[in-house]
């Protein structure tokens, strides 16, 4: 699946980033795993690796398969925010280029989520490409279950009935 | 980031009209930088030029904005310079030796683009070699059934160009020279059939004159040099 990987992807990482992509993909792929999809790791049609792949059915055989791409943004130091929109337009048409339906853009942090929400949301309304549906950003944390508050809710919510 | 608003007034906006018809020759030839390159344009359109926007997803070097038709919403044609060296002085100067571009460069000038507002985004490159290259890996990448069909919204130019980048694919070029090489087999054939013996039908309907005449030549041709009379 590799072997069409442009150079300029094929360069080393630092060991201290890969940690990250590795912490950053680790509850991804949990996840995948536990709902029962196909997990695919640096999948590259050659556009450049995408992190985490899912592909599942949608019920029917005649029914396409639908791939949701995660990628991991490994931002460790103030400097590197500063090129982030150059990472988030790479990001974006390699992933659409890669033929992945929806893309997951996953941060290490929430402010860092929330810049990029902003500049994905920001976009002219004018232009034929519209990414707010395409792109989705999060951090690890909000991919695992809150079942805790989803608990309170439901007693909440139960609670009501009795009532 | 200065975020500018899209719908800001242009301060920076050199505006040309139909007046300046005289200059309407585009000789890129004579274009000394890539600048004076994107300031060119057929001057008989109406349109405008903006230079060095940053919407917030990167510079784009150069917007033309142009007008078909006043009942027709403009167009918005963004220009992409791509350089060796990336920002933030990650890359290498490996591309000059390819003489191609690494394809995540490509893909994030033809991003910042098309999240700018672009409708066509061209990736301006140094020379036509690597315009083409551009175009090629576009169009390769576009081939596999990309949601968006890439190739129809960037291309790859060069300062100098005097033919588009694009390559003509195998499928426009084969068929004329599969005319030519038929037509070459024919007329073989209309030789061969000329001078040799006719098979099936037209032999039976072949007149004992020319029959005669015919296997004399035939045997007065295929003799060995030295025997022919």
């Amino acid at each position: 699946m590799n072997q069409n990987m442009d150079s300029s992807y094929r360069r080393e990482r630092p060991q201290e980033i890969r940690q990250i992509i590795e912490t950053l993909k680790a509850p991804i792929i949990q996840l995948g795993k536990k709902i029962g999809v196909e997990i695919i790791e640096d999948y590259d049609q050659g556009a450049g690796p995408i992190d985490v792949l899912w592909t599942f059915k949608p019920g029917s055989e005649a029914l396409p398969d639908i791939r949701m791409g995660f990628v991991c943004i490994p931002i460790i130091t103030t400097a590197e925010e500063d090129y982030s929109e150059f990472t988030i337009n790479e990001i974006i048409i390699k992933s659409m280029m890669n033929i992945v339906d929806k893309l997951v853009i996953v941060v290490p942090a929430e402010n860092m989520a929330k810049r990029i929400i902003d500049s994905i949301e920001s976009m002219p309304n004018s232009s034929f490409l519209q990414l707010r549906k395409y792109v989705t950003v999060l951090t690890p944390s909000t991919l695992v279950p809150k079942t805790d508050v989803l608990r309170s809710r439901e007693r909440k919510e139960e609670g009501e009935m009795i009532e | 980031m200065a975020r500018i608003n899209e719908e800001r007034h242009y301060d920076d906006i050199v505006k040309h009209n139909n007046n300046n018809n005289n200059n309407s020759n585009r000789n890129f030839n004579n274009t000394s930088s890539t600048g004076d390159f994107l300031s060119q344009l057929d001057q008989s359109l109406s349109y405008s030029i903006e230079k060095d926007v940053d919407y917030g997803y990167g510079k784009v070097d150069a917007i033309w904005h142009i007008s078909f038709h006043p009942s027709l919403p403009s167009s918005k044609f963004g220009f992409v310079k791509i350089q060796s060296q990336e920002r933030g002085g990650k890359g290498t100067d490996q591309d000059w030796k390819d003489n191609q571009y690494s394809l995540r460069k490509i893909e994030e000038a033809i991003g910042r683009g098309i999240r700018s507002g672009c409708d066509k985004v061209f990736l301006v490159a140094d020379n036509e070699e690597m315009a083409k290259s551009i175009s090629g890996r576009i169009e390769w990448l576009s081939s596999f059934g990309s949601i968006i069909r890439f190739d129809a919204v960037s291309t790859g130019v060069s300062p100098n160009q005097q033919k588009p980048s694009t390559i003509t694919p195998s499928q426009e070029r084969l068929p004329e020279g599969e005319k030519i090489r038929k037509e070459d087999m024919r007329e073989r054939e209309q030789k061969f059939d000329k001078y040799n013996r006719p098979q099936g039908e037209r032999a039976e309907q072949e007149s004992n004159e020319k029959k005669l005449e015919r296997e004399i030549q035939l045997d007065e041709n295929s003799r060995p040099i030295g025997q022919k009379k």
